[in-house]
């Protein structure tokens, strides 16, 4: 907590320093000395601040559903809290109808809240969908809803662990050959899958094969992006881009699938199980970008949210991060690159839910429900300081195209020592998690400077796919002498151009 | 040579091995909520100690001892490995680091074997796997003297100097403030109760009574007396845990669904409920297809609870099956009485109450 503390107060000092030097510089033009500010908000007394969920009400205001079920809005102007509704059951997701009205997905149903009476407080709290099993477990958390242009829902079942048990009484018909003793299972219906909330309320299975999937979202062209946990058969974590009746490779919810007759899933062999799935768009190394990814979210704020705009915001819970990723499609597949972002720069760790208000701040709830973590909000704003970061890493027929926010010299892009380039992949096996397997260094061919040092093409000794290529930036400096942010790109490759 | 020397090198090993006799046998375990179950031990200085960890988590931990007062050094140091981290055990190349047992996988178990340092002192001992050094540490004391008092050793975690596990619940006596608001009734929680199905709802009716209503079977499960619920395992840990009832049942209804429309079996549908002026929630569900809705409410002085139900579109005889209590009795304000409950007509069952009185 120390260290932790240290970087607190020397972010003070310099939001300090910066608040002073625009109130005595008066009317003259000052850069702010940091790209990116970022405040915590004072929680009302009592609450826990474990945050399970956000959005904004029409009028601006903040709602957040929290871990001993209240659901409160706050005004930021006023910084105020008021309660909205209280009572739920692990609410981990809201979606906005009106002013007082909204939907809620927590453990046991996706519920519609509404204040009939306009005292601002909730009084009518009724089913929209519960046609799912549970089986009173811990771990059966229930992710969503996103909405998408059709009006359709999604919401992600987590599968039950084994580091609990299963209730005698349950919701949904019991299958034995879904439960294993050890790792996840999906002994009770649609465990482990997406599913689609139709626009006519009907609930079905859409897409199966996820092990712990915190965090549904879309990007700006409407793909729907799901991240997943590191665990048994997920080797290190990923974010997939889902698409309907597709397997994305934990089999516990295989069971749920209509008409299966292939006996207990993860008795397949691997190499079957491996062949009827679909790999990851972005895999976050584990340990190095991301542990427990959260919520994907694009920024759709047009550039009010700093140059990062279209890509994909992603929150983690170990680290005090947020994972930024540039997506791609390539042989008909989306793919690409994730980095660090706003490391060490004040922000906690348990970053577990994300949304952009109307000025394109980043509003980050935090939570920890005893895994490593933190509680409370902190909100992200952009001072219009351009960050010297990496815009974005695409592939180009053997090797990458990296692309800076600011320019370089040429030396220094066209100088082979400040990039170290490695390649490794993660196995797909029942084993919790994976090491990083057959890592190895990759030469450089040869180094093309574009754009005034804005883009540089690197060709490289060998591509291969199904491989994650990472890549080390060392003491790079901008024309105007800023020194890189984040200095660590990891691409996916699952397919060459 | 080469093979006299190595036959001398085993001799004189198998000789410090066996001399050396292990003096004490320290096992941990690492658990959920991130800590290990044992916070401290005590070794005497110098010491032979063989630690035995083992991870009943479902992730992936290890364990680092000390220098005395480098727990925070290390935990950093690790951090700072970044993508060496994996690689490295995530165990910091610093001399700070005294013994180690690299990283486990859930169901693994692994020993070390060390002799305790000379000098006494409190040396610390940490999980450097990334996020959890704040949380998951404890104190090897080296001494021959007593360890302090658990609540004042400033070298355990604060949740672990009650001595329970972080994982167990707090004192209800000393309940803390739960909510940004205040806690008078009525109120409720959805949360996971005892002798009830996964979707149950637990409602604080009066200063005394309380009941849990099941979301599944759309029904009164039971009802008790006394204090409401202790929530704050479930809300505090992460595992399998239950709100606690703190009070004394004094109405359990029987696992039949107690209404009947027509001859078929009922099915029953929850949909959801509404908090009347007063806060009270009137849960709704369908049987048969028919909606029902039902208000419960504390009875005067809190002598009991009182059952509204409202069938609005009632239109065939229904039967209410009233289960047999101790310390209760139940009635139905309509109706006639049968041996297992009351039969009432289309129009009497469109509102009726069911009275579930306390025994004194």
């Amino acid at each position: 907590m120390v260290w932790y503390n240290i970087i607190k107060s020397w972010f003070y000092l310099i939001t300090i320093f910066f608040i002073w030097s625009c109130n005595s510089q008066g009317d003259n033009h000052i850069m702010p000395e940091t790209t990116y500010v970022v405040d915590s908000i004072d929680m009302a007394d009592g609450l826990s601040g474990e945050v399970g969920a956000m959005a904004f009400l029409p009028s601006g205001k903040l709602i957040a559903a929290f871990r001993r079920g209240e659901v409160m809005t706050y005004d930021i102007e006023k910084r105020e809290w008021s309660v909205f509704a209280q009572g739920l059951h692990l609410p981990l997701g809201i979606e906005v109808l009106s002013e007082n009205e909204i939907l809620v997905m927590q453990y046991a149903e996706l519920t519609r809240i509404k204040d009939v009476d306009g005292d601002g407080q909730a009084d009518q709290y009724l089913v929209e969908t519960d046609d799912f099993g549970i089986s009173g477990n811990y771990h059966e958390f229930t992710y969503g809803p996103v909405k998408d242009e059709s009006g359709n829902h999604f919401i992600g079942l987590n599968s039950t662990s084994s580091g609990g048990v299963m209730m005698d009484e349950l919701r949904g018909e019991k299958k034995e050959i879904g439960f294993r003793e050890k790792g996840m299972y999906a002994a009770v219906p649609y465990r482990g899958w997406l599913m689609k909330w139709t626009v006519d309320g009907q609930l079905q299975p859409f897409a199966s094969g996820f092990r712990s999937p915190n965090g549904l979202g879309f990007d700006l062209d409407g793909h729907l992006l799901v991240t997943d946990n590191q665990g048994d058969w997920v080797g290190t974590s990923p974010l997939f881009h889902v698409e309907e009746g597709k397997f994305y490779g934990h089999p516990a919810s295989l069971v749920w699938e209509e008409g299966w007759n292939r006996g207990r899933p993860s008795d397949l062999p691997i190499e079957v199980l491996d062949s009827m799935r679909q790999r990851p768009a972005v895999l976050f190394p584990h340990n190095i970008i991301a542990n427990s990814p959260t919520q994907p979210l694009c920024d759709d704020t047009g550039g009010k949210f700093g140059p990062f705009a279209g890509q994909i915001l992603v929150g983690e819970m170990n680290q005090e991060r947020i994972v930024r990723v540039m997506l791609e499609e390539v042989g008909g597949a989306l793919q690409g690159a994730c980095v660090p972002f706003l490391d060490e720069q004040g922000l906690r760790k348990g970053n577990n839910r994300l949304a952009f208000d109307e000025e394109g701040r980043l509003w980050v709830g935090q939570n920890a429900s005893g895994w490593a973590g933190s509680s409370g909000i902190q909100c992200i704003s952009y001072t219009g300081k351009m960050p010297f970061d990496i815009l974005t890493m695409k592939i180009i027929e053997g090797g990458f195209e990296l692309t800076f926010t600011k320019e370089i010299s040429e030396d220094i892009l066209s100088d082979l020592n400040h990039y170290l380039v490695s390649s490794y992949y993660y196995n797909y096996h029942e084993k919790y998690g994976s090491d990083q397997m057959d890592k190895k260094d990759i030469g450089i061919q040869s180094i093309e400077v574009l754009d005034k040092g804005k883009k540089v093409r690197l060709l490289l000794d060998t591509m291969e796919k199904d491989r994650i290529y990472e890549m080390q930036l060392q003491d790079v400096v901008s024309q105007d002498q800023d020194t890189l942010e984040n200095n660590l790109i990891c691409y996916t490759v699952n397919h060459l151009k | 040579m080469k093979s006299l020397k190595n036959i001398w090198l085993s001799i004189i090993t198998l000789l410090i091995t066996t001399s050396g006799s292990i003096s004490q046998t320290v096992e941990l375990k690492a658990v959920g909520g991130l800590q290990y179950d044992v916070v401290r031990f005590k070794v005497k200085p110098g010491g032979k100690v063989k630690l035995v960890l083992k991870n009943t988590d479902d992730m992936d931990h290890n364990l680092v001892i000390t220098e005395i007062g480098a727990r925070e050094k290390v935990v950093k140091a690790a951090f700072q490995l970044a993508e060496k981290g994996p690689k490295m055990e995530f165990i910091p190349d610093i001399s700070e680091v005294l013994y180690s047992i690299g990283v486990i996988s859930p169901g693994e178990e692994k020993t070390l074997t060390f002799t305790a340092p000379s000098k006494e002192g409190v040396y610390p001992y940490v999980c450097t796997y990334p996020g959890h050094g704040s949380f998951m540490f404890g104190a090897m004391y080296v001494t021959n003297d007593e360890m302090p008092e658990l609540s004042e050793d400033l070298h355990v975690p604060e949740s672990r100097r009650s001595g329970q596990m972080a994982a167990s619940s707090h004192d209800h006596h000393t309940q803390k403030k739960f909510h940004p608001y205040e806690t008078t009734p009525p109120y409720m929680y959805r949360i996971f109760m005892p002798d009830s199905g996964p979707a149950s709802i637990a409602v604080r009716l009066s200063e005394d009574l309380s009941y849990c209503w099941d979301a599944v079977r759309c029904q009164l499960r039971y009802a008790w007396s006394g204090e409401f619920v202790d929530p704050s395992e479930p809300w505090s840990i992460k595992g399998d845990a239950m709100a606690k009832v703190l009070g004394e049942k004094f109405y359990i209804e029987n696992e039949n669904f107690p209404l009947h429309i027509g001859n078929s079996p009922s099915e029953v549908e929850y949909r959801g409920y509404r908090l009347n002026n007063d806060g009270f929630p009137e849960f709704l569900y369908t049987v048969n297809g028919y909606l029902v809705h039902e208000l419960l409410l504390p009875m005067r002085d809190n002598n009991g609870i009182l059952r509204k139900f409202r069938i609005p579109d009632l239109d065939r005889d229904l039967v209410v099956e009233s289960s047999p209590q101790k310390m209760s009795k139940v009635s139905v304000s309509k109706g006639s009485k049968t041996r297992s409950g009351y039969e009432l007509s289309a129009g009497e069952g469109k509102s009726f109450e069911l009275s579930i009185d306390r025994l004194k």
